[in-house]
């Protein structure tokens, strides 16, 4: 069973490591154990007292299966939807926030013989948990970081206790001969994704190209930036909603107090699929099918937008 | 009395070269290659490298073969140098394999050993339909089996060959033919050459 009930989480720590990333560590706010994360998985933080509540999703990158707390990294982006802007000046520590359980939608596989990383600048999140999980179970890995050139201290200080191992930091995406790195991985290879999307793309078309099958590519997605702004409108009761050039659709519907359920709210799960009955969507996911998004009957609300400036939902 | 309707014996489909595919090797247990294995438009020219099973003492043995066709002594020959070359090669590889069903499932084994995925290989059934049946009661494999009905050769039963195949063992399941009425058997029919 999913649980959908937030928890309570305390703010017990906030450690700077850039002028635009914060570690944050966060405890159960009743003292008791978290739910366990495994390696990949994501939480949302359910963030209020702003002009609307955000709800955005972060990639533990504390030791997987750590109940005492959840650590997690947020950059605070100049096209960000509000949260990481909010985290970063409102947030305190002590300060109490809700948070989902972990879900995970960016496991690793455990049948494959060797682990291929890569990330681009803060995608890097998912893979350092992955690190210890993989090391304990003495897998064979290589991690690849792309990195803008001054934040290259940085992430090399970020992966220093995994130093010893196959890791390496470069600064920019020249800097990594990705086809040449894709051509020379043993049967049995699996590659994992996280950062920008041309990153993503780039990555799986030079393996496909290489004659990778897809089941052997996975990358985890963050929501997609904004847009132009349009409106919404509710086909039971009439009512319409703005959706403002740097907000989700999801974080439209539930600032007007509109629940729609979610987990990853980057287009993956699939959780917040809606029925569209008029308007044509701009599909930004990864979960419906070319045909689906062809048809334009569904939506996922969390990173897709609209075409025109009017999208009717069955809601 | 043959088929019950399973549905897990595997179906085969003539070979042609994955068009994404790096490197695409050839493996097959005997030298007499029918045309029928090969798609429509396509040959054995299409592949970088073939080994085949010679079945003859004049093979010589090597352990890597660098040639594009290479001869082996027997498949066992065959599947120990496949093995090796399997752990030494890189994402992109293709393997193909042409033969009987045996052969065809102890490659698919070594090809999922290496890690591959059943994107990677392709397997056409060519030669003879005997069968390996695996004994349920006893776990006794028995090789060759061209009738419908057979003794088991570790416990005697006399087994009945389902259609029903394990891909992890390698082996159609033989079971005891009159297990619910004893005595009552159909007449032995050779149907799988």
């Amino acid at each position: 069973m999913i649980r959908h009930d937030p928890l309570a989480v305390r703010v017990a720590a906030i450690e700077p490591l850039s002028a635009t990333l914060k570690r944050l560590t966060l405890e159960s706010a009743d003292g008791g154990a978290l739910p366990i994360g495994s390696a990949g998985a994501h939480v949302s933080l359910i963030l209020e007292g702003g002009d609307r509540p955000f709800r955005n999703a972060y990639s533990l990158v504390s030791m997987p299966g750590e109940r005492g707390c959840y650590e997690l990294i947020v950059r605070r982006t100049a096209g960000s939807r509000g949260g990481s802007a909010f985290i970063h000046e409102r947030l305190g520590e002590g300060s109490v926030i809700g948070a989902t359980v972990p879900h995970n939608l960016f496991p690793i596989q455990r049948h494959a013989r060797k682990h291929l990383l890569i990330g681009g600048g803060i995608g890097i999140t998912p893979l350092l948990s992955y690190l210890p999980a993989l090391r304990q179970g003495g897998e064979r890995l290589e991690l690849h970081q792309i990195s803008a050139r001054d934040e290259v201290p940085l992430f090399e200080n970020l992966l220093a206790p995994h130093a010893a191992h196959d890791v390496h930091v470069h600064a920019g995406r020249g800097a990594l001969d990705l086809s040449a790195l894709l051509a020379r991985q043993p049967l049995g290879t699996h590659v994992y994704v996280c950062g920008p999307a041309a990153l993503m793309d780039h990555v799986e078309a030079a393996a496909a190209a290489l004659g990778w099958p897809a089941s052997r590519v996975h990358r985890e997605n963050f929501g997609a930036a904004g847009g132009d702004p349009f409106t919404l409108r509710l086909a039971r009761s009439g009512r319409e909603i703005a959706v403002g050039p740097d907000q989700s659709m999801l974080d439209a519907l539930e600032a007007a107090g509109v629940p729609v359920p979610s987990l990853c709210r980057g287009g993956a799960c699939g959780e917040c699929l809606t029925k569209v009955t008029g308007g044509v969507p701009e599909h930004r996911d990864h979960y419906l099918t070319d045909l689906e998004k062809a048809e334009g009957a569904l939506v996922m609300p969390c990173v897709s937008r609209a075409k025109n400036d009017l999208l009717v939902l069955d809601l | 009395m043959n088929d019950q309707g399973i549905k897990s014996r595997p179906a085969y489909a003539p070979l042609a070269r994955d068009p994404v595919g790096r490197t695409h090797l050839l493996v097959a247990d005997s030298m007499a290659i029918p045309h029928a294995a090969f798609a429509p438009g396509t040959s054995l020219g299409d592949y970088d490298e073939c080994w085949t099973v010679e079945g003859h003492s004049r093979a010589i043995p090597s352990a890597m073969p660098d040639a594009r066709m290479h001869g082996f002594r027997s498949a066992s020959h065959l599947l120990i140098a496949l093995r090796r070359r399997l752990a030494m090669e890189y994402m992109g590889f293709r393997l193909y394999a042409i033969g009987t069903e045996a052969f065809l499932w102890d490659v698919a084994a070594a090809a999922e050993a290496a890690g591959m995925g059943k994107e990677e290989y392709a397997l056409f059934h060519a030669g003879s339909g005997a069968r390996r049946v695996l004994c349920v009661h006893c776990r006794t494999l028995n090789q060759g089996v061209t009738t419908n009905l057979v003794a088991c050769g570790g416990c005697g039963a006399a087994l009945f060959v389902r259609d029903h195949f394990s891909r992890r063992l390698n082996a159609y399941m033989g079971v005891q033919v009159d297990a619910e009425m004893p005595g009552e058997r159909p007449d032995v029919e050779e149907i799988y050459r």
